[in-house]
């Protein structure tokens, strides 16, 4: 594991402590904001998987309904009769956050009422298709907006994740083997400090020696 | 305030326009790539897309993913054999876990 280059002292010994700890605590509430992040991501998927299902299954009821009022009354006339509306403001969106993940939430307003087109000359199934479609859409929004949740949070357990190892794997180590090598070197330090005083107490001693035999 | 847009086949998007969504029908899938731009500028909340315009756009949707908005979601078209939604789904799992094996097991 590559060390931090400092000088090694005990100022920086006591600074690199400091770091070890505040990683160490960093990385602990990391890891149980990324458990956490993974059960509500689990618990939110089979619900979802349940919703896919039964919107497609509704939805493609829907369009056999629409296949039918076209082989009735014509490709053509279905169209035209379909084309008599315009695009409304059919959303109100907020945000809200789970596990400080924003995600949005979805309000539908009043669909708009189908119509425009000749009751007399259009098949009775035509008003049938739409009437199932509107069903659907309040649930399509449902799923709308579970999807694009999961996708953010699995947008940020991904980013959590990597987060936590970045910090078990490469920071905390190295801020730890960086601490054994100062200490070793303070240690040595102090060695050789010792070795030298000694030294230099026989140094002293012999010279003392010397001037009490004159 | 948001619209709601659906992109597909003129067959599968008809049925939306009397409800009130903003349809755009294209011709061919690789038609909706232009539509995007539009799409994504924040005027809709939900864009819901059919299968084949999801596959020919996919590259763009992702870069949507991480915002709150457009919620760019997947419904069958007529006549589209299905699954393009669960795959998209699939991955979102994958992203988060590294792998899809867990939850499959989980369920079974």
């Amino acid at each position: 594991m590559a060390k931090i280059r400092v000088n090694p002292n005990r100022m920086e010994l006591l600074k690199l402590r400091r770091r070890g700890d505040v990683a160490k605590r960093g990385h602990k509430l990391l890891k149980d904001k990324f458990d956490e992040l993974l059960k509500e991501f689990i618990a939110r998927i089979s619900e979802n998987r349940r919703l896919r299902a039964e919107v497609e299954a509704q939805l493609r009821d829907a369009y056999g309904y629409f296949a039918v009022a076209r082989a009735e009354a014509g490709r053509a006339a279905i169209a035209q009769a379909l084309l008599a509306s315009t695009p409304a403001d059919l959303l109100d969106t907020a945000e809200k956050s789970v596990m400080s993940v924003r995600v949005p939430i979805f309000e539908q307003r009043e669909l708009s009422e189908p119509g425009g087109y000749s009751l007399a000359t259009m098949p009775v199934v035509l008003d049938e298709a739409l009437a199932k479609l509107a069903a659907v859409a309040p649930r399509m929004l449902e799923l709308a907006e579970r999807e694009k949740a999961i996708e953010l949070l699995a947008a940020e357990i991904e980013r959590t994740r990597r987060r936590v190892n970045a910090l078990e794997h490469v920071l905390i180590p190295s801020i730890d083997e960086t601490i054994k090598d100062i200490q070793m070197k303070l240690d040595e330090a102090e060695r050789g400090n010792l070795t030298r005083l000694m030294k230099v107490k026989d140094i002293i001693a012999a010279q003392e020696a010397r001037e009490r035999e004159r | 305030m948001a619209k709601i847009a659906v992109i597909g086949d003129s067959t599968s998007v008809a049925g939306f326009r009397p409800l009130g969504f903003a349809t755009f029908a294209v011709r061919h899938p690789d038609d909706a790539r232009r539509l995007w731009e539009d799409l994504s500028g924040g005027e809709y909340g939900v864009v819901f897309v059919t299968e084949p315009v999801y596959e020919a756009i996919a590259d763009l949707a992702a870069e949507a993913a991480d915002r709150p908005t457009p919620a760019v979601t997947v419904i069958p078209g007529a006549g589209s054999p299905g699954g393009v939604g669960e795959a998209k789904l699939n991955r979102a799992i994958e992203r988060a876990l590294g792998t899809t094996m867990l939850i499959r097991e989980e369920e079974e």
